[in-house]
């Protein structure tokens, strides 16, 4: 019997222990005033809005929100696998000279992913205009450094071997990586590309509820008249499609990988990304956006250095930074802590496809339409914060656990069981168990994301940097801006450093693996 | 099969490309203004208010809807707005920025404009006669309207921090932001805030509509009047449209009255009679304490 498996099981459990703080917190500053308005809102799940000015609205900015989303996935998807490439190693194993060139590629890659992209929007609303590329190139950026990274961690960690024998033949190197490297590359960018596009979808979410269009504009005007009948409306719609879009990407995705032979596999890639592109665009356009408009820049008086040295002095920065590490700590906890309780708490196949839905939909409900509602019924505080960001992403990590286990073997669940054990301890053992290592990784991934997200929680939750980069914003004072930014990108780089060791460590011990 | 879907791909990208043809632009006059109310009294407003300065103007008016005030003030400066409908603090803010602008109407009530403090009835609130007594409101749950309000939040404050009162003093260590006046109105009302601070015009136009529950909520004091609400012009219309456009736009406004049936519906939604000229200069004690708080540098 290995020692590490139920240690890590456990281990998935204990984050939860955040709830205690988080609920005391919450409950002291709990008071009945906004019960009203709550109950208004849970009840009017039941009876959206069909009214057709409603309805029509709903639809077109959901038609936004992924026109959008289909364009700036594209587009981050092929600069992504560009950038990859060119950060690998392996790439520059054929020109050893300029191999500083990788190197440098890779590491400033860090700064452009460090920015969540809501930040990213609002700096290039105040340079673009209210324009929708503003909308794209907030997602492109951080999206294709991300994926940039996970392509060239992907290709660097296979074995190269095949790649030097072909190279001795004498054929020429890049045609040799690519006969090499393409296949490995091909269901890489498969998996991970249809995950990016449901992140996307979310991306262009968020940024709607800053005042980008689409349906999270929708949501939170809704939201923000308590036109909570209208909102549960764009909610459900959104909802609908989400799970439909799921549906036939992975049909579609595993009707390909059946039916087609590698080399078909490329065509057919390069297909759907120059389809999407079209289909985006073309959608956009006949959305009424200006989309081949050139773009008109307006400059920004950039703060001198005194005005930097003043904005150090006035902001309470340390007190800011604590706060933000501790909504990422309470956050990740509360997100990677409940699933795993719940499956524990309700076992059973029944049980567990609900739970599945259940973590669909707190997946999609943006963090700060969660904090506004919290806050009706308790004070703006650290807990507010972390709760909602910890919601939603509980939502992710509950998804994938429960993916993950309805299609794993149950031979060592029915084995345990067999042997006379209750059903929770057989769920723990049984099915829990061969989870954790990589559930643990996956965590240390979404604490990485948590972190980010923090900028854009704190907006609405009146704490942490993202809280002052609001204010800053609104008094439109640059140098505040620039040094909040500053800070935010160290802060995440220092936390992308950390949670990538922590996640290198619980793969190393998985036994079974999913790329993201 | 496979050569036929790839076939059919082909081909629908190639249409999907050969669709996009190029549209010529025409000048558009394109006009926005804060969200500081819901967007459905937004939308109603704005669609009327565009198809009588189209027709008064004889050109295409667009209304570009905004979801947040530093957003219309960012617009704005960005020369993707024309003519804003601002609050006092965002139009300082964006003519600060936006060289050239320029006020050129307000509604006679701007001129002098109140903001109101209201409460829960279930708090220990009382009613105030002194602008001192704002002690009261120290330990209490206060929320504020939009962070860039002038009424919802520039002035309250302002009168707040001159009793004695500082934003750590609230419940909570800081106050809450509901984003508008119509949400201050629904919270304080459902007692998520125990107080808070909104416009008179919209407190009042609740009270018409009947969406003030008296047994609720009930105003607790009146600020000394400011300037407040302005339409705000960029400096390059004339040269944008026509010779004399600004000058036009602004008769416009001026000559709205409630004899054609549009015009007093306009000034209906805006709950004013009319609008009276204004200028720059109109707001400068803003411009003061809008330093003073730090929401202009």
């Amino acid at each position: 019997m290995k020692l590490i498996k139920p240690v890590s099981t456990l281990l998935t459990l204990i984050p939860s222990i955040a709830y205690i703080p988080i609920l005391i917190e919450i409950i002291k500053g709990f008071h009945i005033g906004g019960l009203n308005i709550i109950f208004l809102f849970i009840s009017s799940a039941i009876k959206p809005s069909f009214n057709q000015e409603v309805v029509k609205s709903a639809w077109e900015g959901l038609q936004i929100t992924i026109a959008t989303a289909l364009t700036s996935w594209v587009i981050s998807m092929l600069i992504g696998i560009l950038l990859g490439v060119l950060s690998t190693d392996l790439f520059w194993k054929s020109i050893p000279k300029f191999s500083y060139l990788g190197k440098f590629i890779k590491y400033s890659l860090a700064i452009p992913r460090s920015i969540h992209e809501v930040v990213w929007g609002l700096l290039f609303l105040q340079i673009l205009g209210l324009n929708i590329w503003v909308a794209i190139i907030s997602i492109v950026i951080p999206y294709s450094a991300l994926t940039a990274r996970v392509i060239s961690e992907q290709l660097d960690s296979f074995d190269i071997q095949p790649l030097i024998a072909i190279k001795q033949t004498g054929s020429n190197f890049m045609s040799s990586f690519i006969t090499i490297l393409l296949p490995k590359l091909i269901p890489i960018v498969s998996t991970y590309g249809s995950y990016r596009f449901e992140c996307a979808i979310r991306g262009v979410t968020l940024l709607g509820i800053f005042g980008l269009g689409g349906i999270g504009t929708e949501l939170y005007l809704t939201l923000k008249s308590f036109e909570f009948n209208e909102m549960w409306t764009c909610l459900w719609m959104l909802w609908l499609v989400m799970i439909l879009l799921e549906k036939f990407i992975r049909f579609s995705r595993s009707y390909l990988s059946e039916n087609i032979s590698l080399k078909n596999f490329f065509f057919i890639s390069i297909s759907i990304f120059s389809l999407s592109l079209s289909l985006g665009i073309s959608w956009l356009y006949s959305l009424n956006f200006e989309i081949f408009n050139p773009l008109s820049f307006s400059y920004l008086n950039l703060p001198s250095f005194v005005e930097i040295r003043n904005g150090f002095n006035t902001l309470p920065l340390f007190k800011l930074i604590i706060t933000t590490i501790l909504i990422t700590f309470f956050a990740s906890g509360i997100a990677i802590g409940t699933p795993p309780l719940l499956i524990v708490l309700f076992p059973g196949k029944f049980s567990l496809k609900i739970q599945n839905l259940i973590w669909i939909f707190f997946r999609l409900i943006p963090p700060p339409l969660t904090t506004i509602l919290i806050l009706l019924f308790t004070n703006p505080n650290i807990s507010v914060a972390a709760l909602s960001l910890g919601i939603t992403h509980m939502g992710v990590m509950g998804r994938l656990l429960t993916d993950n286990i309805l299609n794993q073997e149950k031979s060592i669940y029915r084995a345990i069981k067999s042997n006379g054990s209750s059903k929770k301890s057989a769920t723990l053992y049984g099915i829990l168990a061969p989870q954790s290592n990589s559930y643990l990784a996956y965590g240390a991934y979404r604490s990485d994301v948590i972190l980010k997200e923090t900028a854009i929680i704190g907006a609405v939750g009146g704490v942490g940097l993202g809280w002052q980069l609001q204010e800053s914003l609104s008094s439109f004072d640059w140098a505040q801006v620039i040094i909040i930014i500053a800070t935010f990108s160290l802060l995440t780089i220092s936390g992308e450093f950390l949670f990538n060791t922590s996640q290198n460590y619980w793969l190393k011990n998985s036994t079974n693996n999913f790329i993201s | 099969m496979i050569k036929f879907t790839k076939i059919i791909i082909a081909l629908l990208s190639i249409f999907n490309l050969s669709n996009i043809g190029s549209l010529k632009a025409e000048e558009i006059l394109r006009i926005g203004a804060i969200p500081d109310q819901n967007p459905e009294h937004l939308n109603r407003l704005y669609k009327v208010l565009s198809s009588e300065l189209s027709e008064q103007l004889n050109l295409q008016v667009r209304y570009i809807p905004v979801t947040n005030y530093a957003a219309a003030v960012t617009a704005f400066r960005t020369g993707n707005l024309d003519l804003v409908w601002f609050g006092a603090l965002t139009g300082v803010q964006a003519r600060l920025q936006s060289k050239g602008s320029k006020v050129i109407a307000q509604r006679d009530i701007d001129e002098k404009f109140h903001s109101i403090f209201i409460a829960n009835k279930k708090s220990s609130i009382q009613k105030i006669n002194n602008i001192n007594d704002l002690k009261t409101l120290k330990g209490k749950r206060f929320t504020f309207g939009s962070e860039s309000s002038t009424s919802g939040r520039l002035m309250p404050q302002y009168f707040l921090n001159k009793a004695g009162v500082q934003s750590k003093d609230f419940k909570g260590a800081s106050p809450g932001f509901s984003g508008s006046h119509d949400a201050t109105l629904m919270l304080v009302q459902s007692g998520s805030y125990e107080a808070g601070a909104l416009s008179e015009e919209v407190w009042k136009r609740n009270l018409d509509r009947g969406r003030v529950d008296p047994s609720k909520v009930f105003v607790i004091w009146k600020t000394p009047s400011y300037h407040n609400y302005h339409w705000l012009a960029q400096g390059n219309l004339d040269k944008k449209f026509k010779k004399g456009f600004t000058k036009e736009l602004t008769n416009v406004f001026l000559r709205f009255n409630e004899k054609s049936k549009k015009q007093k519906q306009i000034l209906g939604l805006f709950s004013t009679k009319k609008f009276i000229i204004s200028k720059n200069e109109n707001y400068n004690k803003i411009e003061k304490i809008g330093r003073k708080i730090g929401k202009i540098k």
